[in-house]
């Protein structure tokens, strides 16, 4: 027996392996004789986790194959245009009228004439929905999540006895489900915004220049963008706050001493702080953006579910997944299934996009394992 | 930036910062107290025993509105089943990223797609449900559907937290149990796993108050049932669904309802929650117990 082979049967220290995976076949007199019976286990076990790590690659590698195909109507119908088209209306009956005239067709009996107007399909409201009702999220969101994380790296740490409790408090704040959400929103900031908000700012906006995205243009309903908005910046509150605080705290004691020595202010080293770790925050405002993007159910509660591109904040509109929560199940033409599942798929492609730049900023530079 | 400018003005500007920071701590609990505290307030005034012990009756009916113990027990099936696919999976796959992926190509993919598909909208993952599990039984929505995609939603948060926590376990732990002539099998099942027990069920605890809790990808795949329902072969009934179906009704009986339920589940998610807490010192301690 050479050197080689015998030095096979250590286990590598670092993975405790014996001769690669599986383990080596037992070997009469080998140090392994008397547990050779279980090397069958070492190589299922091995075989099982395999298997299952393989079904992680393969969850991804169904997802975008499955949607891709089951959007293949949608996007041969109606092609690049999907993206640019700003009417969305499922096949319906309606009532046909004289084309020169504008009224009523009548038959013989006396009944109107109605007839089939065929689905018309484009995505460009509910992809400005997504886009707006986001971009609002992260404009409340980042300021206070960025202080929250602020707090809780460079206070937190002098109240030491509360400093879990907060934390705890926040992740819960994360763990609250959505619809949770949306019925506040639906039961306590619609009917705020729609008698004590909205009101007043008609009156003071109404007529200036420029503001009038401030201004409901019409009765106020409450459910809106901005309702949305508000809703999605608390959802998100929690995963930017958590993963700039994981952020914040890997930035090197040197860096804010060598401030503090140099005579900062609190502020000024913690600017200094914000600016060490600005990818990994930024990182962390995408994966906030992808989760406010792709949030669903408490956006469907609150946005007032109206298919239209309006310059207010302060009127209805319709995100991407909303608009799929609402209309998948009563989708009844094929047609109209396949565009809503389009729109999945530009959803489900904005999100992946993100996510990979967000993890590739927080993970890929601070940690192996990152934050959420 | 200046930072030799100790004056007036870059004292004042610190202060205002430092205010800044307290206050945007305390937004965010000032949300979760309106939020949680407002849930409270209508949720404990429309429990009745009615509504654990009743199916929803319709408008009309004797005992309208009836209760959601159709709900309940179709969402506690549910999680039963998506945990019964989700957490082997889940877990397996946790042990390979933390004791076989060394020189292997799959590892960093793995981790790289499990931490993506966390991100990915669970609307989307009720659109694949849809897809494999409805469409090929003749558009017939079934509980089997809803839990495949719950258990979608669960694999790739119990293989990182997994990961994670088998990871804090001491080397030389693997170290001691090889050298006693352990294979590397028995090493991770009787030495590994039984060392970071704890907080593996942590990991798993958390994935299922999360997907307790998810909505969209049950909305059109087990699409919800008014009945009591045993069998996913069937239009599966579930908390979540039904408490979002209930608060878009525009009676307030429905609402109540709605009301109820929703403080039943954050209950249940809180409970959940802080028992995972408190049984997990790793997870209280900081975020990042291998730096």
């Amino acid at each position: 027996m050479s050197i080689s082979s015998f030095d096979s049967r250590i286990p590598d220290p670092l993975t405790g392996l014996v001769g690669g995976i599986g383990g080596t076949p037992a070997r009469q007199g080998g140090i392994f004789r008397a547990t050779g019976n279980t090397l069958g286990g070492d190589f299922y076990l091995a075989l099982l986790a395999r298997g299952s790590a393989g079904i992680v690659l393969l969850m991804l590698a169904t997802l975008v194959p499955v949607l891709a195909i089951a959007a293949v109507p949608s996007i041969r119908g109606f092609g690049a245009g999907f993206l640019r088209t700003t009417r969305w209306s499922p096949e319906h009956e309606a009532q046909k009228r004289d084309p020169r005239t504008g009224f009523l067709v009548h038959d013989e009996d006396g009944e109107v004439i109605k007839k089939t107007v065929p689905g018309v399909f484009g995505a460009l409201p509910v992809i400005y929905g997504t886009v707006v009702s986001s971009a609002l999220a992260l404009l409340f969101a980042v300021p206070v999540s960025l202080g929250a994380a602020l707090f809780l790296v460079r206070i937190g740490p002098w109240l030491t006895a509360s400093i879990s409790i907060i934390s705890f408090l926040i992740e819960f704040l994360a763990a609250i489900p959505s619809i949770a959400y949306g019925i506040w929103g639906l039961f306590v900031v619609a009917p705020f915004l729609q008698n004590h908000l909205e009101p007043p700012l008609n009156n003071f906006f109404g007529h200036v220049p420029f503001l009038r995205f401030l201004h409901t243009d019409g009765q106020p309903i409450g459910r809106d963008m901005f309702n949305a908005g508000l809703i999605l910046a608390i959802m998100i509150l929690p995963i930017i706050t958590a993963i700039s605080r994981d952020v914040l705290r890997s930035v090197p004691r040197v860096q804010i001493e060598g401030t503090q020595a140099l005579g900062a202010t609190w502020w000024q080293s913690s600017w200094a702080m914000l600016r060490y770790g600005r990818s990994g925050l930024f990182g962390a405002v995408m994966l906030g953006l992808a989760r406010a993007a792709g949030e669903t159910m408490a956006v469907a509660m609150v946005i007032g579910n109206a298919i239209q591109i309006h310059s207010s904040i302060f009127r209805s509109a319709q995100t991407m997944s909303s608009l799929i929560a609402n209309e998948f199940a009563e989708a009844s033409t094929d047609m109209h299934r396949s565009a809503l599942i389009e729109v999945a798929l530009i959803l489900l492609m904005m999100s992946l996009a993100f996510n990979v730049v967000a993890r590739y900023l927080v993970v890929g530079r601070h940690s192996r394992a990152g934050g959420a | 930036m200046e930072l030799t400018a100790y004056d007036a003005y870059s004292r004042g500007k610190s202060t205002i910062m430092f205010g800044l920071c307290v206050l945007s701590t305390g937004a965010i609990l000032a949300a979760l107290g309106l939020v949680v505290g407002y849930l409270i307030s209508i949720g404990y005034k429309s429990v009745d025993v009615a509504f654990f012990t009743q199916a929803p009756v319709p408008p009309g009916g004797v005992g309208y509105p009836g209760g959601m113990l159709n709900g309940i027990v179709g969402t506690a099936i549910l999680i039963g089943l998506a945990s019964a696919v989700g957490i082997p999976i889940g877990l397996l796959a946790g042990v390979y990223l933390a004791e076989y992926s060394s020189n292997s190509w799959m590892a960093s993919p793995v981790r790289f797609i499990a931490d993506v598909l966390t991100g990915v909208p669970s609307i989307v993952v009720g659109i694949l449900g849809y897809e494999l599990l409805v469409v090929p039984l003749s558009h017939h929505y079934n509980g089997w559907a809803g839990a495949v995609a719950l258990a979608f939603i669960m694999i790739p948060l119990v293989a990182r937290t997994t990961e994670e926590m088998l990871l804090l376990v001491p080397r030389s732990y693997r170290e001691a149990s090889v050298a006693l002539g352990a294979t590397k099998a028995r090493t991770i099942l009787k030495v590994v796993l039984p060392a970071a027990t704890g907080s593996v069920i942590t990991g798993v605890m958390l994935a299922i108050a999360r997907v307790a809790g998810e909505t969209a990808p049950l909305l059109f795949t087990a699409l919800g049932s008014r009945f009591i329902e045993t069998n996913p072969n069937h239009p599966f009934p579930s908390l979540t669904v039904q408490i979002y179906r209930k608060a878009m009704e525009p009676y307030k009986e429905e609402n109540r309802q709605a009301w109820a339920g929703i403080l039943v589940l954050l209950l249940l998610i809180f409970v959940l929650n802080l028992m995972v807490r408190l049984a997990a010192s790793p997870l209280l301690r900081g975020r990042h117990p291998r730096r």
